[in-house]
């Protein structure tokens, strides 16, 4: 059986639908996607998102443990200090991709749901591989993850806390008390708008903590927002799902987060993306806006002229845009920002144009 | 949960109303299956004229996360489709028995009419 939210109670209280997604049954909306995702836009919204998984990483060579599993350099990332990265296999195909946050003397890394005992395994093993003096815990069962996301966000926050929220740094992290409950803040989100996330321990206090954030963002009309708006919003921002974007063993490079790799130290899986870093002929992640109707799907073919260059991994209706928006790795000739291709939508070609991401820009909500 | 199911109207297990009125039928989705999809947001419609058989799909409505087909209740010929829905899908949450309506046609066989659920049955079913 699927495993549930220490928050499911409340979830239905709150009239939620569930949905399975990843081994955890979760809240896929309350009220309705498109309402969520724009309060989310234009005031705030309140996700339990517990299916993520909780890692302490320790011990004496945990810093060097991470710089050597994931593509981030964590000698970098100061204490108080979180950063996003992957983890790649040996072949540079991506494990996960994930959060880590610089905690004094320790790290906790966010990986995704489901992939907890994954990335536990394999940072345990390449330590011992690498004589490292570092250990990896799987924690998720004893923390609810709580996402406060929108532009009223941080006045929410505020009024339950005494610590000035404008000094949590843009992916800064720190421990807080909020409604006088132990948690550890990070200023991070998966919704493109002013946002915090909050790691709960024990679980059981996430209840009062979730109760207390909706009766303090009344005032500005908050909800709890479902898996559904989730997906939106991500993708609107271009934002990568693993379970879409990493199908099939996709690279950084493929998934256009080069920008994420510090070429300056040594990873796994470091010698294979340098190679195809040189080979330069690879499909990559390409953000598709829909000129006709229709609404791109995963796995939808994409084709120029009848001649199939690429493939949708996700694809939604904007709710901001009220048109179709796909992520797909298209073939690198065909993918020159204003080109015209064709989503292959049940046999139909739906033409949809390149465009730099993200699809809607930060400054959409003030504008609508 | 304060769905309306609608007297007078022929329905499916799959959840499609049937209005039929002589040897022709309107056809749609109920307010239950409205009210599980929520957020209609696209519907494709078959070409008038078309010839389809009971059980095959009729058109495709997506709400923002799911892409639902709906089912002929009945073989027939397609007459008219609701063009309103293309600019509006919404509609079909917003009036799912009138103007959400989705298709009209022709029934080829009213016998087949005898298999479909009045609405005190359908109220059983769902």
């Amino acid at each position: 059986m699927a495993q549930r939210s220490p928050l499911h109670e409340i979830h239905k209280e709150l009239g939620a639908k569930f949905t399975e997604f990843a081994g955890f049954e979760m809240p896929i909306q309350y009220s309705s996607i498109k309402d969520e995702h724009l309060t989310v836009r234009k005031k705030v919204g309140l996700f339990d998102v517990s299916h993520m998984s909780n890692l302490w990483i320790t011990a004496r060579d945990a810093e060097k443990l991470i710089s050597l599993t994931t593509v981030e350099d964590a000698s970098r990332i100061a204490n108080g200090m979180s950063q996003y990265t992957e983890l790649l296999r040996e072949d540079g195909t991506i494990i996960d991709d994930t959060i880590f946050m610089h905690l004094e003397d320790k790290y906790m890394m966010i990986p995704n749901a489901g992939m907890a005992s994954t990335v536990t395994g394999w940072l345990n093993v390449k330590a011992e591989e690498h004589d490292l003096c570092a250990k990896a815990d799987n924690v998720s069962k004893d923390y609810v993850i709580l996402a406060i996301q929108g532009p009223k966000s941080g006045d929410t926050l505020q009024k339950l806390t005494d610590v000035d929220i404008k000094t949590v740094k843009f992916f800064g992290c720190m421990y807080i008390k909020i409604a006088n409950t132990d948690c550890i803040i990070s200023h991070t989100g998966y919704t493109g708008e002013l946002g915090y996330e909050l790691q709960i321990t024990p679980a059981k206090t996430a209840n009062h903590v979730f109760k207390k954030i909706l009766d303090a963002g009344k005032e500005f009309e908050i909800k709890p927002i479902g898996l559904g708006a989730r997906d939106t919003l991500r993708l609107e921002k271009c934002f990568i799902l693993a379970g879409n974007e990493f199908e099939g063993g996709k690279t950084p490079l493929e998934a256009l987060l080069g920008w994420t790799v510090n070429w300056d130290h040594e990873f796994i899986g470091k010698k294979a993306i340098l190679k195809q870093k040189e080979q330069g002929d690879f499909k990559r992640l390409t953000y598709l806006e829909c000129i006709d109707k229709g609404i791109p799907r995963h796995s939808c073919k994409v084709e120029k002229d009848g001649k199939d260059v690429g493939v949708v991994s996700s694809g939604t209706l904007s709710p901001c845009l009220s048109k179709g928006i796909a992520m797909a790795y298209v073939h690198p000739d065909f993918r020159e920002k204003d080109s015209i291709l064709d989503i292959i939508i049940r046999n139909n070609p739906v033409k949809a144009k390149v465009v730099k991401p993200p699809f809607v820009k930060k400054d959409w909500a003030e504008n609508n | 949960m304060g769905e309306e199911i609608r007297e007078g109207l022929k329905y499916t297990e799959t959840h499609e109303w049937l209005k039929v009125e002589g040897n022709k039928a309107k056809v749609g989705i109920t307010d239950h299956a409205q009210s599980e999809l929520t957020d209609i947001v696209f519907v494709e419609l078959p070409a008038i004229g078309k010839e389809i058989k009971k059980g095959e799909e009729l058109c495709i409505v997506e709400s923002v996360k799911s892409v639902s087909e709906i089912y002929a209740p009945v073989s027939g010929k397609i007459l008219k489709v609701n063009e309103k829905l293309e600019d509006a899908p919404e509609t079909v949450n917003q009036d799912p028995y009138n103007d959400g309506w989705l298709i009209e046609m022709e029934i080829a066989d009213k016998k087949e009419l005898d298999k479909l659920l009045d609405a005190e049955s359908y109220r059983k079913c769902i």
